[in-house]
């Protein structure tokens, strides 16, 4: 009986905490399909009495689809650098021991501390000599010091789980190391690969500082520019802007939610074990 | 697995690429930027960095910071332990529960969290005023980013909201790692809940908390785009942090000597916290 009183004391506050912590997710949605006349009307209407799509139409009339391709591009883009570049350091940190192991994987941790703001006129001026300023790929770039550490901490734990045995059957067969990891290692463990991915396409996705200020033409505008310039340049649209928001907020909430599992331990571990 | 020549020799071909790569992105940026904050017109000078120290707004910034950090970072630590507490136990639905809690305000890209949060901070139509009314709080309209006190707070309630999953996450994974058993023997010897809290759970989580805590300061002070986009720094640069007054130095003022020196200044300060916390507190270990 206690344990049943109990059980519903804490279900209740999980729906209270839920309520509160996702009210800023909701308001925003319910916003976005209010008419006009209902987003500035005092007192406040919570429950819309009619629903309408015309800022989504308004949003992709002024270019969001443009700024949501770019997002992705740009996403697509740091994800695969990041794990190419991440992978075969993974596997050789989490197989093999040598001198220097421990100083390495400590420096890669501490550099995460290491302020954004430092980073982003040397960037900048970098991105200029080689002619990679306002493009995507530079952007990209510009991501993999913070994005590749990471990763290959985060892949290290997942190598960390799978058996070597396997691996030895392979070098017994024959192969070589290589040949074993992408033979063996790699297939096992694409999901995590897969995990490890989204979670520098999440990074690349929401970032702002960079965008703000590597992008500085509007054909190359991503999400994150878009909606800051969107309430910068005009007396604020608030009914596009929150569709453009809802647009926004899809994928890494989605990927999160699907994929949240994988990488949580990878990171979760690092500081834990720092 | 027992280290040899070979595996050695392997070993360091396939990380040794990466490890020069990432020295040629990270490190070098670091030193360019030191160089550019020591240089002005071609001389090597100190000139920028008096110019940081003597700005007339440089002991406001500093104080921001240190409202926003520690304001930020305390209550991402209580919301964060609390949350993980709160997960820890059994009930229905509880992944349901966690992706709701956590994953939400994770998730949400930082830019639309400002927006959504400046949106809900309107004096006029915001909905945060309008609740506080509705349940007697307040009893007129309040300027949330309008007002000096008003918008400090406002941008650090919107961090803890943002920031709070982390550290809910870590304390949460650590959590589990703690038997059962010690919390039955402590029920045994008659320990009420608080007191199993605060004698088991948290000297068995203190060394993850110095390290999160320690963490989530240099997180707060590096991070730019919820202030960004709710205030600008404003009103009357009440809200502006180191790192969005040298943001808006760099590229608004164009002036990328001082906004260097600014940022380096900032990275010495965070150096000089880590090196000072992790000597004082966690006994030089890191």
């Amino acid at each position: 009986m206690r344990g049943e009183v109990r059980t519903a004391l804490l279900l209740v506050i999980a729906i209270i905490v839920a309520l509160i912590i996702d009210f800023p997710l909701i308001w925003m949605i319910i916003s976005s399909f209010k008419t006009y006349e209902e987003i500035f009307r005092i007192p406040i209407v919570y429950i819309p009495s009619k629903i309408t799509l015309r800022h989504y139409a308004k949003a992709l009339r002024v270019g969001v689809a443009r700024a949501f391709m770019n997002s992705i591009l740009l996403a697509m883009m740091t994800s695969l650098l990041t794990i190419t570049i991440a992978l075969l350091p993974a596997y050789s940190f989490s197989r093999f021991n040598f001198r220097g192991k421990y100083p390495m994987l400590l420096s890669l941790l501490i550099t995460q501390a290491f302020p954004q703001i430092v980073f982003v006129i040397p960037m900048l001026l970098i991105l200029k000599r080689i002619g990679l300023i306002n493009t995507l790929p530079g952007v990209a770039i510009s991501y993999l010091p913070f994005t590749t550490p990471v990763v290959v901490w985060i892949l290290i734990n997942f190598f960390n789980s799978i058996p070597k045995e396997l691996e030895e059957a392979a070098l017994v067969d024959g192969c070589g190391r290589i040949r074993a990891f992408f033979n063996v290692v790699l297939p096992l463990s694409a999901p995590s690969i897969a995990a490890a991915g989204v979670y520098a396409f999440v990074v690349a996705w929401s970032e702002l500082m960079f965008q703000l200020t590597f992008l500085t033409t509007p054909e190359k505008m991503t999400l994150s520019v878009f909606l800051t310039s969107f309430m910068a340049q005009y007396q604020t649209r608030w009914g596009p802007l929150f569709a453009g928001c809802v647009i926004t907020s899809i994928p890494p909430i989605v990927f999160f939610l699907l994929l949240q599992k994988y990488f949580v331990k990878g990171l979760t571990a690092g500081a834990i074990k720092g | 697995m027992a280290s040899n020549s070979g595996e050695e020799k392997l070993a360091l071909s396939l990380i040794s690429p990466y490890l020069a790569f990432f020295i040629l992105i990270t490190i070098y940026p670091v030193i360019y930027n030191v160089v550019l904050s020591l240089e002005r017109r071609g001389v090597l000078t100190l000139v920028n960095y008096a110019e940081v120290l003597s700005d007339p707004n440089f002991p406001l910034i500093l104080y921001n910071t240190f409202i926003w950090t520690i304001g930020s970072v305390t209550f991402q630590f209580l919301v964060g332990i609390g949350v993980a507490l709160l997960l820890n136990e059994n009930f229905p639905a509880k992944r349901l529960f966690t992706a709701l809690i956590i994953t939400v305000p994770w998730a949400m890209p930082d830019v639309v969290a400002g927006i959504t949060w400046r949106w809900m901070y309107s004096d006029v139509y915001g909905v945060i005023n309008d609740l506080m009314m509705k349940l007697g709080l307040i009893s007129y309209p309040l300027p949330w980013l309008g007002d000096i006190n008003l918008a400090r707070i406002a941008v650090i309630i919107a961090n803890i909201w943002k920031g709070f999953p982390i550290s809910a996450l870590i304390y949460l994974s650590a959590l589990k790692t703690i038997p059962d058993e010690l919390y039955e023997a402590a029920k045994i010897d008659g320990a009420s809940a608080w007191v199993r809290f605060k004698d088991v759970t948290l000297p068995l989580l203190s060394p993850i908390i110095k390290t999160t805590v320690m963490l989530t300061v240099i997180w707060t002070v590096n991070y730019f785009p919820l202030i960004y986009v709710m205030t600008g720094g404003g009103p009357a640069n009440a809200t502006d942090t180191l790192v969005t007054y040298a943001y808006r130095i760099s590229f608004k003022f164009t002036n990328f000597s001082v906004g260097a020196a600014w940022a380096t200044f900032t990275f010495l300060l965070m150096l000089a916290f880590a090196v000072v916390y992790t000597k004082t507190l966690m006994g030089g270990r890191t």
